[in-house]
């Protein structure tokens, strides 16, 4: 589902990710440990199409990064669920109106909108947060409220760029089963982290990035 | 589809709502100078027909010269029903001419000098055609030039003072007018510009939603064009109070009131929506 075929990608500054090349099948749960400035969130924009290799190439589902059109990379994202330390709410939203924005880009009618809504937030344990705006919640809770956004598309993965990297411990215990238990139905997980002890007892796959070189 | 179109054209709403004192500064600005264009349109429209009226009064009085015979007389005439500008021209034979001499001065020129001395003329009324601004002296010129025409009287200074002020507002008008709907873009280019950097968090969500570049640009593209309906309405009430307002205190002075032409009005309306689209477009390239 996601190969990285001898890429290369390298900032001014040396930074970046250095010919690497693996692969990430449907139902994974991968783990991608490495000290801030590894290369982790470098990795995961290749995957979500944001930047571009300089050497090699990422498919992700169907979609190749050297072939790939503006038009494909907004159908890319559709499919693909992410979710940022910093979980990127529109505090002028309602929960619910948040979690809809991908479903009306999709252009789908507003009885499916709301149904599928209703469902995540229930999934998620957060049906009495609906009307509430996201100030209003606490910052785990808002975290989960911008993993709900990316559930409702249905991704074929999610794609965690240290989601508890500014949650306390029990919130982020809280994230981590959910990302568990959205992995259990069969959606392929990977989460980048510089927190071992977090996730180390998890079960989970590693995957190690240092000075943007990855080993498995 | 449907769900789509209906959703962007709520964010444009709600964009709009989001940024309501920019939003609410920007309408009432267009509002305020596009009643100007408006107005001036407007007057622009009474003017023209004031000066229609007093071009349908324009006459000019030609004399032939005094070896003009009827035949040669009549070929005059025909000459100057070639002419664009002349509406129709008419005979004055030199008994009609001998009866006009005895209605001005009260004398018969027979009982004074015993013969008709008077030449053959001619009276002119002149086209109205409103498109076209009149040089009344440039017309005495042409008709100078046909053989036969000895003299050209008309009311030359004040026709031509009236034309010169006609001509002189339309070119400030059409002047001032593209100067304030050019303010129009840049007023909307300049709000809607303010708006991507208000909402770059929204864009940013967007995009990572998997929002197609026209599906962030259109509520922008929706908002300015919003921002030049409500300013347009303002602008028309402006207009129309503006014009009812003259109107009353006309009425207490004179029986001539000035027309607000509803066409005019909605052809403004639509060329402001129209620019406030462009102005929108500008910033959604630059910006976005």
């Amino acid at each position: 589902m996601i190969h990285f075929k001898k890429v290369l990608f390298e900032f001014n500054n040396g930074s970046g990710i250095k010919d690497t090349s693996f692969n990430i099948e449907s139902g994974e749960y991968v783990c991608i440990i490495g000290p801030t400035g590894a290369g982790k969130t470098t990795l995961l924009k290749l995957i979500y199409m944001d930047i571009f290799p300089q050497k090699g190439e990422v498919i992700v589902d169907k979609y190749n990064s050297k072939k790939i059109k503006n038009k494909e990379i907004a159908n890319l994202r559709r499919n693909v669920g992410m979710v940022f330390q910093n979980p990127q709410l529109l505090n002028d939203r309602s929960v619910f109106e948040n979690i809809s924005i991908p479903l009306h880009i999709q252009g789908l009618g507003l009885k499916y909108i709301k149904n599928q809504v209703n469902e995540v937030l229930s999934k998620l344990g957060i049906e009495d947060k609906k009307n509430h705006f996201p100030n209003q919640c606490s910052g785990g809770e808002q975290q989960i409220i911008s993993l709900a956004r990316e559930l409702v598309k249905n991704p074929i993965v999610i794609l965690a760029d240290e989601p508890t990297g500014n949650l306390d411990p029990a919130s982020s215990l809280k994230v981590l089963r959910m990302l568990e238990e959205i992995n259990n139905e069969g959606t392929a997980v990977l989460m980048a982290t510089h927190n071992f002890t977090l996730v180390e007892d998890r079960g989970y796959q590693f995957m190690q990035i240092k000075e943007g070189e990855v080993t498995l | 589809m449907i769900d789509r179109i209906l959703y962007l054209l709520s964010e444009g709403i709600r964009g709009l709502l989001r940024t309501k004192i920019t939003a609410i500064a920007t309408i009432i600005t267009i509002g305020i100078t596009s009643s100007f264009v408006m107005i001036s349109a407007q007057f622009g429209e009474n003017l023209s027909q004031f000066v229609d009226i007093v071009r349908n009064q324009y006459e000019l009085q030609i004399f032939f010269k005094e070896n003009v015979d009827e035949t040669k007389a009549l070929n005059i005439i025909s000459n100057l029903n070639e002419l664009e500008e002349i509406n129709s021209s008419r005979l004055i034979t030199k008994d009609e001419a001998a009866k006009i001499f005895e209605n001005e001065f009260g004398e018969n020129i027979f009982d004074i000098l015993n013969y008709n001395p008077l030449p053959y003329g001619s009276v002119v009324e002149i086209s109205t055609d409103k498109n076209n601004s009149l040089d009344v002296n440039l017309l005495s010129k042409k008709i100078l030039n046909i053989d036969g025409v000895d003299e050209v009287r008309f009311q030359g200074k004040l026709i031509s003072v009236i034309e010169r002020y006609y001509r002189f507002f339309f070119i400030f008008l059409t002047i001032t007018s593209s100067l304030i709907l050019f303010a129009t873009i840049i007023l909307i280019s300049n709000t809607i510009r303010l708006t991507i950097y208000a909402r770059k968090d929204l864009i940013k969500v967007l995009k990572l939603a998997g929002a197609t570049n026209n599906f962030i640009k259109v509520p922008f593209l929706l908002e300015g064009i919003f921002e030049g309906i409500l300013g347009s309405i303002i602008a028309s009430l402006i207009s129309f109070s503006t014009f009812e307002l003259v109107n009353y205190f006309l009425s207490n002075f004179s029986n001539y009131t000035l027309d607000w032409s509803f066409q005019l009005n909605l052809i403004l309306f639509f060329t402001i929506i129209f620019f406030s689209w462009i102005g929108s477009i500008r910033a959604v390239k630059k910006f976005l």
